[in-house]
C-alpha cells in the first residue's frame, strides 16, 4: 500500500487508494479553503485541479477579525456548491491520477496570501504554470518521501505539496512535531527528502544520531550561515543541502548549494539589481493586488559576488518586516490590532535576536489603564492575530523610543 | 534559581492562557511534558536572556529544566 499522507499527531495514514476513494466520495466544492488539517487542505487543492475550480486558502489559524479583512467574509458555508462528477470523472488509479493533474488546465488558479507590507496581507493569485514553473516532472518517479515542514496554505508548502503530488511520492508531516517525533518520523518512514526554515533545522539540534535514508534537505526563508551547513552535514550525512530563494509573489526562483545563489543564464534577463536590491521582471509575478510596474521590488538586499553567471548573496531586507522563523510579521499590522485596546496610547513593535527562531515579536506599550497588563494585552490579540505574530515580550513604558529624526525605531 | 525558572514558566504559559506549573523538577521536558512549541521556547530563552545576560539555547536546543540550570550555572 503506497502512503499519500500521514500525520502522527493527528493519527492520520492515508494511502494512495484511500485519497483516490475520498476524491471520488466528494460532492460538495468550496473555493475557499481553510483547515488545520493538512490532509483536508491537500484534497481540497487536488479537488480544485481536477474541476479546474479556482481555490482560495487561508490559514487554519487566521482569527475572524483577520478573515473579514482580507476576504471581507469570516464565514465560508455559503460558498459551497455541489460537484460535478460528469464533467470531470475522478481517475480510478494513482498513475491516471497523477497524468490528469500534471495536465491541469491553465485558467485553473490557485490565491494564498502573502504578508504585506502596508499592514493587510497582499492577495496573490497563480495560475498552474507559474506554480509550477520550478517542479521538476520525472517519467519514472522515484519512491521519494517527503518531510513536509511548512503551512500548506503559504507558498513554500504549496510547492513542497505539487512536487511530491505531480511526482507521486509520499508526504510526512514534520511541522508542530516534538523533535523525539520529529526524529521517529524520519526514521519510521525512510524519509528522503525534506524542505524547510532554518529555524526548523534548528530545532533538530542537540542530535546524536544521523538520517542515513535524507538524500536531500532544502532550506528557505531565511539566511543560513556556512556554520549551519556544517551541523546539517553531520546530521544528514549522505544528504546534497541547498538553499532555495523563493517568494509568495514570484515562487521559486533560485536554488544554491550553500549561501550563494547562480543565475541560470536563462533566467539573467529577468533579474537586475538596482542600489543592491534584487529586482525581478514581472513576467515572473503572479496576477496580484500590487500595482506591478515593469520590475518587482523583492525588498531584499544582495551583494554581487561575480558575473556571467551572475552569483549573488543575500544581505538582508529592506522592509522593516521580522522574519519570525521564516513567517514575515509586518509591525504595522500588529500595531494596529494593539491599538484597538481602550486604553492604549502608542505602542512600538521591534523585533529582538534570539537563537530558536532567528527573530520574536515585542513591544514597548504606553497607557494610561494601571490595570492593564501583558496577559490582557496576549489575550486580546489572540482574537486579532495569528499566533507566531503577537509579542512575546511586552514592556510598558512612559514613552517610546524613537529615532533621532522622531520616527518610531524598528531595531 | 529553579523558582526563578518556575517563575518564567508560569508567565509564558499564563500569557497562553495554560495552566501554570506548582513545582519543575530537572527531568521535565519542556516540549513534551511543559508542552512549549518553538514561539514558547523562543520567549523562554529571551526572557532567561534578560534576567540572567545567558542564551540559553545559544548551541542548540535544549529538552529538559536540567540543561537549563547546567548551563546557566556553567557561566
Amino acid at each position: 500500500m503506497e502512503l499519500f499522507f500521514r500525520d502522527i499527531s493527528r493519527n492520520i495514514m492515508i494511502t494512495w487508494d484511500q485519497l483516490l476513494n475520498d476524491l471520488g466520495e466528494g460532492n460538495a466544492y468550496n473555493p475557499y479553503c481553510m483547515s488545520t488539517n493538512y490532509y483536508h487542505v491537500f484534497r481540497h487543492i487536488i479537488t480544485s485541479m481536477l474541476s479546474g475550480d479556482e481555490i482560495i486558502l487561508l490559514d487554519g489559524d487566521f482569527t475572524d477579525d483577520e478573515l473579514v479583512k482580507l476576504t471581507g467574509f469570516h464565514e465560508f458555508g455559503k460558498f459551497v456548491k455541489p460537484v460535478d462528477k460528469t464533467k470531470f470523472p475522478i481517475p480510478g488509479e494513482k498513475q491516471k491520477l497523477i497524468e490528469q493533474l500534471r495536465n491541469t488546465n491553465n485558467s485553473w488558479k490557485i490565491t494564498l496570501f502573502t504578508s504585506g507590507t502596508t499592514g493587510l496581507p497582499k492577495k496573490v493569485t497563480h495560475n498552474f504554470n507559474s506554480i509550477t514553473r520550478f517542479v521538476k516532472f520525472f517519467e519514472n518517479s522515484p519512491s521519494s518521501v517527503w518531510g513536509f515542514a511548512y503551512n500548506p496554505t503559504h507558498m513554500a508548502g504549496i510547492q513542497v505539496f505539487l512536487q511530491a503530488l505531480l511526482n507521486g511520492n509520499s508526504i510526512v508531516k514534520l511541522f508542530g512535531l516534538s523533535s523525539n517525533d520529529i526524529h521517529h518520523e524520519l526514521m519510521e518512514c525512510r524519509v528522503t527528502h525534506i524542505s524547510a526554515t532554518p529555524s526548523f533545522y534548528r530545532l533538530l539540534l542537540p542530535c546524536e544520531i544521523s538520517f542515513p535514508y535524507v538524500e536531500r534537505i532544502t532550506s528557505g526563508g531565511e539566511i543560513f550561515d556556512k556554520g549551519f551547513v556544517t551541523q546539517m552535514g553531520n546530521i544528514f550525512p549522505k544528504a546534497k543541502i541547498n538553499n532555495i530563494y523563493a517568494s509568495t509573489e514570484a515562487g521559486t526562483l533560485f536554488t544554491s548549494y550553500n549561501d550563494i545563489f547562480t543565475i541560470k543564464p536563462e533566467y539573467e534577463n529577468f533579474i537586475k539589481v538596482d542600489h543592491d536590491e534584487l529586482l525581478i521582471h514581472k513576467s515572473f509575478i503572479g496576477q496580484s493586488d500590487i500595482l506591478l510596474n515593469e520590475w518587482y521590488n523583492t525588498g531584499d538586499i544582495i551583494e554581487i559576488l561575480a558575473n556571467d553567471p551572475i552569483r549573488f548573496r543575500f544581505l538582508t531586507r529592506k522592509s522593516d518586516m521580522i522574519n519570525v522563523g521564516g513567517y514575515k510579521v509586518n509591525p504595522i499590522e500588529v500595531e494596529e490590532a494593539i491599538l484597538l485596546i481602550p486604553g492604549i496610547k502608542d505602542v512600538r513593535v521591534f523585533p529582538r535576536s534570539n537563537s530558536v527562531l532567528g527573530k520574536l515579536i515585542c513591544c514597548e506599550i504606553v497607557c494610561n489603564d494601571e490595570l492593564m497588563d501583558e496577559a490582557k494585552i496576549r489575550r486580546f490579540l489572540q482574537s486579532k492575530l495569528q499566533e507566531f505574530k503577537i509579542p512575546r515580550m511586552i514592556h510598558f513604558v512612559h514613552e517610546l523610543t524613537r529615532t533621532r529624526t522622531g520616527k518610531i525605531k524598528r531595531t | 534559581m529553579e523558582d526563578n525558572i518556575l517563575q518564567i514558566i508560569n508567565i509564558i504559559l499564563a500569557n497562553r492562557t495554560k495552566n501554570k506549573l506548582a513545582s519543575i523538577n530537572p527531568g521535565m521536558d519542556l516540549r513534551n511534558d511543559i508542552g512549549f512549541d518553538s514561539l514558547d521556547l523562543a520567549e523562554l530563552t529571551v526572557r532567561i536572556e534578560a534576567e540572567y545576560k545567558v542564551d540559553v539555547f545559544e548551541n542548540g536546543i535544549i529538552n529538559t529544566i536540567g540543561e537549563i540550570m547546567d548551563t546557566l550555572k556553567a557561566k
